[in-house]
């Protein structure tokens, strides 16, 4: 099976029938004979004692719920994926190989026997892994296109960023998420894409033309902001795994030429559709 | 206080990228809920950072800065040991 996610191709190898998310149905590509950017290879059920003294690099958890961990395995990673459904139990274990092409993922079987080898959180990490390798970033954001121009809205959660999503399909905009893109370099431009979620939808893409880190605010205003203030302002909304210098510094290089080419904006806004013809008069 | 050893062991635990004429520092972090935590260094900051970086011994660095800033040394000591605090406290370490 191949999926194809913001013009990168996963190939996923599996000697038994796999059980896919709804969300990443629209993502198969059956007929792709490209250089896949990721392999994958499903194993049935959960080996014992796989990580046993090894390091700990990373722990994912919001206080209240546990993701994943992540430890060095040999010279790659080894990750142990939490069921979102049953705290503390294991849904899958994964390595992956210190060049982030190549993965194994250990999958308990479902009830009725199936595999999902991207049962969340696992298809938004083997994506997070794809693009700090590949000059590309994914962002919490939404994404809009007007028919000429694509615009970012990102901030913390609640500030409105699927609020404002809607405010622009009202005025007749498409939305390309409201929730998690991926950004990559195509030539002298960026490009957001879509990627898969709990439900379907079809894979779509937009350029990047303004970024604007949003608030809820009593009147709509916006204001510029450039150097290390939009870098660091922008890289605060990414998906990122800071436990390795590498990841860090191409995440960071991608950012900077991303805020030296799109202007970023600090944007506060009345959730009505005032804000569509105000931030079109006011975008330079 | 701060020293050139523990100023190596903070300055690892960083990636640095120079943006304009500002620093932006990102601390390496084990968990995910520190990954929003980056540091944007003023002219102070950048003054410290970039001359113990450059090898300049401490007490060097105090007079320095003394009268780059017209500042009482005891001052810049003070302030230096906030520096070295805020970044240690960055890096949930203490040195």
């Amino acid at each position: 099976m191949n999926l194809v996610v913001a013009d990168f191709l996963i190939q996923i190898n599996a000697g038994f029938p796999l059980q896919i998310d709804a969300g990443y149905v629209p993502y198969i590509q059956v007929h792709n004979t490209n250089c896949p950017d990721v392999i994958i290879e499903c194993r049935q059920g959960l080996p014992i004692g796989l990580f046993d003294d090894c390091k700990i690099l990373f722990e994912a958890n919001n206080g209240h719920h546990k993701f994943y961990t992540i430890v060095r395995y040999g010279e790659g990673f080894g990750f142990l994926i939490y069921s979102q459904q049953f705290p503390d139990e294991i849904q899958q274990i994964a390595l992956l190989d210190k060049d982030l092409k190549q993965w194994e993922i250990y999958t308990r079987p479902e009830l009725d026997g199936s595999i999902d080898p991207m049962k969340y959180p696992m298809g938004p990490i083997v994506l997070y892994y794809l693009v700090i390798k590949n000059e590309a970033i994914m962002i919490h954001a939404s994404g809009i296109f007007d028919g000429e121009k694509g615009r970012l809205f990102t901030g913390f959660s609640g500030t409105g960023k699927s609020t404002m999503a809607k405010l622009w399909k009202h005025n007749g905009s498409t939305i390309i998420n409201d929730d998690r893109l991926i950004i990559r370099k195509n030539g002298n431009r960026y490009v957001m894409h879509n990627t898969p979620m709990y439900y379907a939808d079809q894979p779509m893409s937009a350029s990047v033309d303004a970024i604007h880190l949003i608030r809820h605010f009593p009147k709509n205003t916006t204001q510029c902001i450039k150097g290390v203030k939009a870098v660091s302002s922008v890289m605060a909304f990414c998906i990122q795994n800071n436990f390795d210098k590498l990841f860090i510094q191409n995440c960071i290089g991608f950012i900077s030429g991303l805020c030296t080419s799109v202007r970023v904006y600090e944007t506060g806004f009345v959730p009505d559709t005032s804000i569509v013809s105000f931030l079109n008069g006011h975008e330079d | 206080m701060m020293n050139r050893q523990n100023f190596q062991q903070i300055k690892a635990g960083f990636v640095i990228k120079e943006i304009g004429n500002e620093l932006m520092l990102v601390p390496l972090s084990s968990n995910v809920s520190k990954m929003n935590e980056l540091f944007t260094m003023n002219e102070t900051g950048k003054f410290i950072w970039e001359n113990l970086n450059g090898g300049m011994d401490m007490e060097a660095l105090i007079l320095n800065m003394s009268e780059t800033f017209d500042v009482a040394p005891d001052q810049v000591r003070q302030d230096i040991l906030l520096f070295q605090e805020k970044l240690s406290q960055m890096l949930s370490c203490k040195l």
